[in-house]
């Protein structure tokens, strides 16, 4: 019974040893793996729509009050060339001399004025666009806050990860070709429309990506109107699909 | 980005069924290193004393001197248990007064074939062990995997949405009772073919010995008469 334990002791001792060896060259082993694994972030440019309309508005606004000096002065002036040239040909007809002096001059007026109306008027309009940019600027800064930028970008990698599962890979599609769509979503989060906008060179792969996201059909997108207008109703999204074959 | 799966967490995850699998596949594995370690220091100390034991009989020593310097021995290896035997019958039977040397060679080489198989016996102990892990626990781990398999497909078949994720864990889960059946059982092979190998090549040897020690004694029998 000792002769056999004695016998067996050794060899036991060393299997153990064997496998607990395995066991931690597992467990050590299987690390350096998961470090490899390539983590596939989407890629998508979100588009800052500038929107025009409310330009207009600050812009008839301003041009009474802030420039008046220039502005007033060509409002009133501009009927004037008008009556004055009528009035004249029916006043004084027969001085042919005096009507053509009165006519030079009016024109010069004229030109003058309209010079200096069109400055004053570029002056404004560059003034107002600046204004309305700046304004906008402000607006979206303060309007986009942290949650709101959380939101869409989970939005956004939803919206990706649809794309990506629609889309099947063209033969010819490489790494780091990438194609610019703008697409365009009703509220509900049906697509309506897909233009690309900067293709990567490779047809089939534009048209593939395009096709993915027609095939999508419908995204996740957020109820909140105002997340949904703001981002989502029409943006730019850059397809890079970055796990293809070299 | 969920957390890497460690081997470990899939093996803890896995169904009842495939623990169970898995727990005999280990056993199976340290029990068959056992045999494979034990195996080689045995075999390899009965080499050893086979080498040393045959220089020595063919040294030209007194065979009386080196059996009675033998038999106090405890602890006898094959191939000297085998000459003590043939010997210890031999003077037993030459002491007998009339005895044929025919008859005396026939004890001897009985006496001395029953040795033989006792040793041979002592040889491949384990042996067959080794053979039935290494031929049966593929199939086993191959049986733990179809099984883990067969389960996450049909969970799977009561999802709406099938995706890779969903079904990855299962496979691979199921899959490790394949690696851990191949664990065992490629040492056993290897280890049941090498001594299976070195045990024949003894037994060759023992049996040569058999021969010529009997024809030693046949001659010494019928040189008495």
């Amino acid at each position: 019974m000792i002769e056999t334990a004695r016998q067996y002791m050794l060899p036991l001792l060393f299997a153990l040893l064997l496998h607990a060896l395995a066991v931690t060259a597992l467990r050590v082993g299987w690390q350096p793996d998961s470090t490899k694994v390539r983590e596939i972030k989407p890629q998508i440019v979100m588009s800052k729509l500038i929107v025009m309309e409310p330009k207009p508005a600050p812009k008839a606004r301003p041009k009474p009050a802030a420039p008046k000096p220039a502005a007033s002065r060509p409002a009133p002036a501009k009927p004037k060339p008008v009556p004055e040239p009528k009035p004249k040909p029916v006043e004084a007809k027969p001085d042919p001399r005096a009507e053509e002096a009165a006519r030079l001059a009016a024109q010069q007026e004229r030109d003058r004025e309209a010079a200096e109306r069109a400055a004053s008027l570029a002056a404004l309009s560059n003034r107002a666009f600046e204004d309305a940019l700046i304004s906008e600027d402000q607006e979206l800064a303060a309007n986009a806050g942290e949650a709101d930028n959380a939101a869409a970008q989970t939005y956004r990698a939803g919206i990706y990860q649809r794309i990506v599962d629609n889309w099947s890979r063209p033969p010819s599609a490489r790494n780091g070709m990438e194609v610019e769509l703008q697409v365009e979503l009703v509220p509900t989060g049906d697509v309506v429309a897909v233009t690309v906008l900067r293709g990567s060179g490779n047809l089939a792969f534009d048209q593939s990506a395009e096709s993915a996201v027609r095939k999508a059909r419908r995204f996740e997108v957020p109820k909140e109107s105002r997340l949904f207008e703001q981002r989502f109703r029409r943006f730019i999204l850059l397809f890079r699909p970055e796990d293809l074959l070299r | 980005m969920p957390e890497q799966l460690s081997v470990f967490e899939l093996v803890a995850n896995a169904s009842l069924l495939v623990q169970l699998v898995m727990a005999s596949l280990l056993l199976a594995s340290v029990f068959s290193w056992v045999m494979i370690f034990q195996r080689w220091f045995y075999l390899r100390r009965v080499q050893n004393s086979v080498d040393e034991f045959e220089e020595y009989f063919w040294s030209g020593i007194d065979l009386r001197a080196f059996y009675t310097e033998l038999e106090g021995h405890d602890e006898l290896t094959g191939i000297e248990g085998m000459f003590v035997a043939g010997f210890k019958e031999y003077t037993r039977l030459s002491e007998q007064s009339g005895a044929e040397p025919e008859s005396i060679m026939q004890g001897v080489q009985r006496v001395m074939r029953v040795a033989l198989n006792r040793e041979e016996e002592k040889l491949e102990k384990h042996l067959a062990f080794l053979a039935t892990v290494g031929s049966t626990s593929p199939y086993v781990g191959l049986f733990g995997t179809v099984w883990g398999i067969m389960n996450s497909f049909r969970s799977l078949a009561n999802m709406s949405q099938a995706t890779l994720a969903s079904v990855a864990p299962g496979i691979s889960e199921a899959l490790v009772a394949t690696a851990m059946g191949l664990f065992a059982a490629i040492p056993a092979v290897i280890g049941y073919n090498r001594f299976s190998a070195r045990v024949e090549v003894l037994m060759k040897r023992y049996d040569a010995f058999c021969d010529e020690f009997s024809s030693v004694l046949h001659r010494a029998a019928h040189a008495k008469r």
